[in-house]
């Protein structure tokens, strides 16, 4: 298939909202990086900082939203065109969520910068927030060559946040048994943990929207899940 | 052959002398279903669309090889009357050609010809539902002894669709009938296609590819004289299979 469009005031159109789906991207993956950064150094300066930046992760999405509205207004996208339309609108909606939530992280820690360290808990923090803006990262590279096989390989690869998540879940139900004074602190990490679980799930979505885009398919099978409450039973 | 098959083409090669117009085609048309047929100028899609009504037998140069059936008869058989087929597969043109007579000799004529009315009583009932089928009979009706030619091109092209369907035809051919038109008068011929789609087959040749996704249910892309890809109308406009129908819908080299 030829690459340019005849018209190619539409080609410019196209490139201009991946270009910003692209700094969206830039920024959700800085965002939850200084966050987990904030988070374990008590850093409350930097945290103030990305929830300030969280505006402009919100403004990049209206805009391509908005662009994406005027694409398919005056130019009729069709075929792999109307599939990067529909992609370039979920993705930034995944993104937006994804920079929320490294908002929510910051503001935590804010809380959490009061409070006394619960064990290393924020390094297991830090190094998932590490993991995941791996994966979202790959997915968009994943998008930007329109690799099927790599997106394939980030659905896989989600699972590996599910079992970080699974033992900060572990680590922090212990700090609670062993301390109830621990609890308020755990359960604000323990809400970081799942929201940055949460982000690796957008990213997966963003590979399953990759697999759309080349195939012209969603990808049919259940990924695999890490067991969530396996070994828990015994516990409670 | 799809069960739901009105026409069935199979091997259809088509030749203007020495020039290889159409290669090789198996479609088929289903019944009760609007079949579009899009491609760049030249690919061979009105070729096409005139082999199943034989109006490329009009044409001295042209030859017509393999096989199309309708209801699993072949229209080239030596048995069929060209003139009895196109009362059965109609036809409308692009550009809306209205005889020189009034609006209701315009579709009476071919009941007249064909002798599908046995008295006056039953012509005007002819001209009134056909008139009604393309929706043109309540624009009309208190003038029915003017000129055709004096309706606006939109009406006009109305009338000649309500002129292919007084013979009852079972398949109805378009090529580009809307080109001529403006976007209100378009949109009336395509809300017309889709209601004329419960009683026959449509099929429409278009350069629109816009109209194609609108109206038909079914696409066939046509290049270079072969038919590249045939199939359900939503596929071909979000995942066609084959790249050349990429290229070509969404504006990049065909």
């Amino acid at each position: 298939m030829e690459n340019t469009h005849i018209l190619s005031a539409f080609d410019r159109d196209l490139e201009a909202v991946q270009t910003h789906v692209m700094r969206m991207g830039g920024l959700v993956e800085a965002a939850l990086l200084d966050a987990a950064d904030a988070l374990d150094n008590r850093d409350e300066e930097l945290a103030q900082q990305v929830r300030a930046g969280d505006k402009a992760i919100d403004a990049l999405e209206q805009e391509i939203q908005t662009e994406c509205a005027r694409l398919i207004a005056l130019r009729s996208p069709a075929a792999g065109d109307l599939r990067t339309v529909l992609t370039v609108m979920r993705i930034a909606a995944a993104l937006e969520r994804a920079g929320d939530y490294a908002k929510n992280l910051a503001k935590r820690t804010a809380v959490l910068s009061q409070m006394s360290p619960l064990g290393a808990s924020t390094g297991s923090v830090k190094r998932m927030a590490r993991a995941v803006v791996m994966l979202l990262k790959d997915a968009l590279d994943a998008y930007i060559a329109r690799d099927a096989a790599v997106a394939e390989d980030i659905r896989n690869r989600d699972q590996d946040i599910d079992q970080m998540y699974n033992a900060l879940f572990r680590e922090l139900l212990t700090h609670m048994m062993e301390d109830p004074s621990n609890i308020t602190a755990a359960m604000h990490l323990h809400f970081i943990a799942k929201n940055i679980e949460r982000v690796g799930d957008h990213a997966t979505s963003i590979a399953e929207q990759v697999i759309y885009l080349v195939t012209g398919a969603m990808p049919g099978e259940e990924r695999p899940k890490a067991e969530f409450m396996q070994g828990m039973e015994t516990q409670n | 052959m799809d069960e739901r098959a009105k026409m069935s083409a199979r091997r259809v090669q088509v030749y203007y002398g020495t020039n290889h117009a159409l290669k090789n085609v198996d479609v088929d048309i289903l019944d009760k279903t609007v079949t579009a047929f899009i491609g760049p100028s030249g690919c061979g899609k009105s070729t096409f669309l005139r082999c199943l009504n034989r109006m490329n037998d009009t044409v001295a140069s042209a030859r017509v090889e393999g096989l199309i059936e309708m209801d699993g008869r072949n229209i080239y058989d030596s048995r069929v009357d060209p003139v009895q087929l196109r009362a059965k597969v109609g036809m409308v043109f692009q550009k809306p050609n209205p005889f020189p007579k009034s609006i209701y000799d315009n579709v009476a004529y071919g009941p007249k010809i064909h002798g599908l009315t046995r008295n006056k009583a039953e012509l005007d009932e002819v001209v009134e539902s056909s008139l009604r089928k393309a929706a043109l009979w309540n624009e009309v009706k208190d003038r029915l002894a003017a000129p055709g030619t004096g309706l606006s091109g939109g009406q006009q092209q109305r009338l000649c669709i309500a002129r292919a369907v007084a013979t009852s035809p079972e398949v109805l051919l378009m090529d580009e009938p809307c080109s001529a038109l403006d976007p209100i008068a378009t949109a009336q011929v395509e809300e017309l296609i889709d209601e004329l789609r419960s009683q026959f087959s449509v099929v429409i040749v278009t350069h629109s590819m816009q109209q194609a996704a609108r109206v038909s249910q079914r696409t066939a892309f046509f290049h270079l004289g072969s038919l590249v890809e045939y199939g359900e109308t939503g596929t071909i406009f979000t995942a066609p299979n084959d790249p050349r129908t990429e290229s070509y819908i969404t504006g990049r080299i065909g």
